[in-house]
This record gives C-alpha cells, structure tokens and sequence, in this order.
C-alpha cells in the first residue's frame, strides 16, 4: 500500500531544547497508528509540526508525494489533514450546528461567498456529521455550554467535516467518561475501517492504544525509540523502561 | 370547550424565528419612518445623525462583533469617505450655484470605494496581529491618517475643513434629506445583514471564537480578516460620505481617536453580540446628547457615567439585558406550562 505520509529527519528545538530530534516514519493509505510516550515526549510538538502549527528546524513532511514541511496551516488543511487537539477547540459562542456547518464551508470552498444564505449551504453534509458523532439532538446547543465530552466528539465532528484523508488526533478520549471513550474510539475505528480514513492519534491510555492502534512509535525526550505492532512494542525492553522510568538516553 | 387560542404576535414570532435582532429591527425601521412627524426641525437633524452615526457604529462592529478585533482607528474611514465625497462635490458643484441632483449622488457614490481602498492599505498591517496590538495600530494608523489630513493644507484645507457642503435645492429641506439617508442606510444595512448571516459572516465568527481551529479548517485566517476590514472600511466610507452635506462641511477632527470613540460607545451601549445593537446605542447616545446638551455642559461626565455603568453591569449592552430577561421569562413560562401538565 501506498505511503501517505512520510516523515523524515525532523528537527525542532525551542531554545537549548530539542523536542524532536531527527524523527522517521511512515503511514500507509488507510493505517491507523498511535504515537505514545510520557509526557514531554514531544508528541503534541510532533502533531504540530505535522500541521504546520510549529515551523519544522530540519527535516521533511511528505504528504500524498508533495512536501508540506513548513507550510501554513491553512495550507495543509486544504491538502487533506484535519486535525483534534489536546484541549478541544472549538467555536464557543457559536452552536454545535454552526461550528459544523463553518467548516464544511471551508471544505466547500465556500468562505467568501458574501451574499448566499449560510444556513442554505451545507446542510446535508452538516446534518450527516453531526448523526454520525452522535450530536444531531443537540445542534442547537451553544459550543461552549456542551459537556466536556461533547466538546471532544464536536471538535472530531468539526475535524470529520473537512473530509480529511488524513486525520491526526491529540488525545482523543481527555476528558471523556469511559463510555464516552468507548463510544468515540469506535467511531474512529468505524472512520478508518468503512471509509479508509488514515488515523494518527496520540494516546495515554495504554489500554485504548492496544485495542485501536494497528502501529506504534514510542517518543521519548524527542526521540524515536521503538516502532512496532502493539505486541512488538509491548514486548519491547526498552519500551518497557520509558514507561517504568528507567530508560536514559 | 377548547382552550383559547393564543397565537404569539408579529414581534413574538419574528423573536422565535429570527431573534431578538428581527423584532428590533422591524421597530427602529418604523420609528426612523415616522421620525418627521416630530415637530420642530431639530428632531428630524438628531434623527438623521442617529442613521448616519448608526451605520457607522454597524460598520465598526463588523470587526468588533463578528470578528473579535477592537479597532481604535476606525473614524479614519469614515472621514476619507467624507472628504472623498466632499473633494468631488466641490469639483462637480457649478461656480457659485447649487450642485445638481445627479452630481450630488454621484460624489456620495465615491466615499465607500476611496474608504475600501485606504482601509485595504490600513488592513494589510492591522490584520497581522489581533487583540491590543491590533487595537494600538489601528490607533496609529487612524492618528497618522489625522495628522496627514490636518496638515496637507493645499489637499484638505487643513484645519479649516471642507465648507460649504449645501446639497442640491430638494435635498436642503431636511425632511427630504433625512428620507434620503434613511433609503441609504437601510440599503446598506440589508446588504450589510446579508454579508453577516453569509457563510463569509460565519467565518468571521469563528475567527472571533478560534482563530487557530479556523486555520486547521482551511480558513486563511489573514486574509479573510482583510477581506472583512476593506468591507466595514467600505460601510463606514459611506456614512462618512452621507456626513459631509448633512452638516455641510468635513473637516480632520471626523478621522480623529474620539470619533472612533463615538462608535464603540454606541456598539457598547446597544451590544455588540445582535446585528441591530450598534443602531440602538446610536439611538440612545445621539438622543441623550442632544437631550443632556439642552440642561448642561456635563455631557462627557454623562456619558463617561453611562460606560461605566454598561461596562460594570451590563457588558452585552441594552439588547442584551433586554434578550436575557426575555429568554428567562421564556424559561420560567416553559417550566410553569410543563410543571402545570
């Protein structure tokens, strides 16, 4: 199968810190791989790096054959790469059905049209992602009153609404229930399996990891120390360490 | 026996449908309309500052409302539509005459597009940051357009400002004026409604919200800043342009820091978060001002007063009290009918 992205030799530093350091890998068309490691491993630094968030140091982001490395987030977005934060981001002020809608026109091209009737552009694709996040009965809900759980799937639903081909997701289940996790890891399972949407996703629960991730890159202190099936990397030594706290590099 | 049927009023429907901004509108239009039934031709002069300063401070909260951004500098178009529309009417007016009907709606025609030009140039560096630092060079850029304007005596005739303004013999009686400007500003408003409730508008929103979520939508978060700053630049040019034959003169003060000020009193007075807010502080501080300015001198003290009243408890301004306490009426009502069942 084809990659779809490539990463090779990324470099970033803030000041006299290196968060990545010459990091390596590949996903292939319709992979859905977890990136792991305690906390100030760099994952997130990672993701934005990707998405052009932070400017990459050194190295090269290979999207679909063309190299994104460096360029505006905007930019990316249009390529196909739809990303969830860490801490979710949304459109507080507006409601659920808003939010949605704003970035299926982005996805429509349609962001300058200044005289068509916003709540007639969309509508469909709107309704159909708000039902498959499980947030239909709840579009008329301002963003910022929604449960922090929701506010997860709603920042998915936004990330979903931009047809993404590539979809990168910062701790997907923070903040959820354990049903709410269940509930959002089989949508992304269901995403990638029916739709062959190419998922990357960072984790803390080790057990969400295992059962949803198909490949595994553990970062530490920047660093790629292991890649591997979630049995390889189980089985790991060093892995082992980096998680025990004993590994030094 | 049937319960009575209670159907809800124009102004009760318009609410549920639209908002509060829907039966607000409806009301202020059919007050501007009978306006000229006011005795005395001093009301029918507030009323047509009202729309004039009204489409201003709409134009204004363009960038406050719907995208986030506080611009301190935004007389500056205003004031380039004015002096734009006042250049032209002094070229197009006959040598000690009046200016002709199609003269005089040609120069108001050029104040918008000599605004969006200069708001473009302004806009190119303003948008490339946002919250104070944003507010501080529209500041600068609103000053330094001042300065040139004040001191460029052979363009602008400097401190002495445009004179002389007269609008042609039909549009002097101020009734016919002020029906002009109502036409005007209502158009402009339409349009200005449309561009808000477009996906464009929605865009903006987000850009208020989140600017770095609309970035990873796709959005180009600059340019589309710029694009909403040359637009409101633009709707301000056009009541700049109205300005000068209302009062018959421009002159540098209408590009300056504190009538930038007039607009975000009026946006914070009325609220920012409903279309119509900025309208009805307009309404309110122009109706005060006028009221205050016949008892006493003390009009800055009163309308510092009022600000700091707003600010301090009332921060979405009168609609907003005004949709609060009808949404917890509504609430209160909805829980006795289901509390009653």
């Amino acid at each position: 199968m084809a990659a779809i992205l490539e990463v090779t030799n990324l470099h970033k530093h803030f000041g006299g810190i290196h968060v990545t350091r010459d990091v390596n890998f590949s996903m292939d068309e319709g992979e859905q791989s977890a990136i792991i490691g305690p906390n100030g491993a760099g994952k997130s630094t990672l993701m934005n790096l990707l998405t052009g968030y932070h400017r990459c140091d050194a190295g090269k982001v290979v999207f679909e054959g063309r190299d994104i490395t460096n360029r505006p987030p905007h930019q990316i977005a249009r390529m196909g790469i739809s990303r969830a934060f860490q801490v979710s981001s949304i459109f507080a002020k507006m409601t659920v059905a808003e939010n949605v809608r704003s970035a299926v026109h982005a996805q429509m091209r349609q962001t300058f049209n200044i005289f068509g009737v916003a709540s007639r552009i969309g509508g469909d694709e709107t309704g159909r992602v708000l039902a498959l996040c499980g947030l239909d009965g709840k579009r008329d809900i301002v963003a910022g009153e929604l449960a922090q759980g929701d506010k997860k799937r709603l920042e998915l639903a936004v990330a979903l609404a931009g047809k993404p081909r590539l979809l990168f997701l910062d701790e997907p289940t923070a903040g959820m229930s354990i049903d709410e996790a269940r509930g959002t890891m089989e949508l992304v399972d269901q995403l990638n399996r029916e739709l062959g949407l190419t998922v990357l996703f960072t984790e803390h629960d080790m057990g969400i990891v295992f059962n949803h991730a198909r490949k595994l890159t553990l970062l530490h202190r920047g660093v790629i120390v292991v890649q591997g099936t979630p049995a390889e990397v189980r089985a790991n030594e060093t892995a082992q360490k980096v998680y025990l706290g004993e590994h030094q590099l | 026996m049937s319960a009575p049927d209670h159907r809800p009023g124009l102004i009760a429907r318009l609410y549920t449908s639209y908002g509060l901004a829907a039966p607000v509108a409806v009301l202020l239009f059919v007050l501007f309309l009978s306006a000229p039934l006011l005795p005395g031709k001093f009301w029918i002069h507030v009323s047509t500052e009202i729309l004039i300063l009204g489409l201003f401070a709409m134009s204004f909260n363009l960038l406050y409302g719907y995208m986030g951004q506080i611009s301190f500098g935004h007389a500056a178009f205003f004031g380039i539509g004015a002096y734009a529309t006042a250049m032209l009417f002094v070229a197009l007016k006959a040598p000690g005459g009046d200016i002709g009907v199609v003269q005089f709606l040609l120069a108001l025609t050029v104040g918008p597009p000599v605004a969006a030009v200069a708001a473009l140039i302004v806009g190119f560096f303003c948008v490339r940051l946002t919250g104070i630092y944003f507010a501080m060079l529209s500041l600068a850029f609103g000053e330094l357009l001042f300065y040139i304007v004040f001191s460029w005596y052979s363009f602008t005739k400097g401190d002495d400002g445009i004179q002389g303004l007269l609008p042609p013999p039909f549009f002097q009686d101020p009734v016919n004026f002020y029906y002009l400007t109502l036409a005007i500003v209502t158009v402009a408003l339409l349009v200005m409604w449309r561009i808000t409730e477009s996906p464009f508008g929605y865009i903006m929103r987000t850009l208020r919200d989140n600017q770095r979520r609309a970035a990873f939508l796709g959005i180009n978060v600059r340019l589309h800043m710029l694009a909403n700053f040359v637009i409101a630049g633009s709707f301000a040019g056009l009541a700049g342009a109205l300005w000068g034959p209302f009062s018959r003169s421009v002159n540098p003060g209408l590009l300056g820091w504190q009538e930038s000020g007039i607009a975000v009193f009026m946006t914070l007075i009325g609220g920012a978060g409903t279309f119509v807010g900025p309208m009805v502080g307009a309404v309110i501080y122009t109706f005060l001002q006028a009221v205050v300015k016949m008892y006493t001198v003390y009009w800055p003290l009163t309308i510092g007063t009022i600000i700091l009243l707003i600010v301090l408890f009332a921060p979405g301004g009168v609609l907003g009290i005004i949709d609060k306490r009808i949404k917890a009426r509504r609430g209160e009502a909805a829980a006795a009918a289901v509390e009653k069942r």
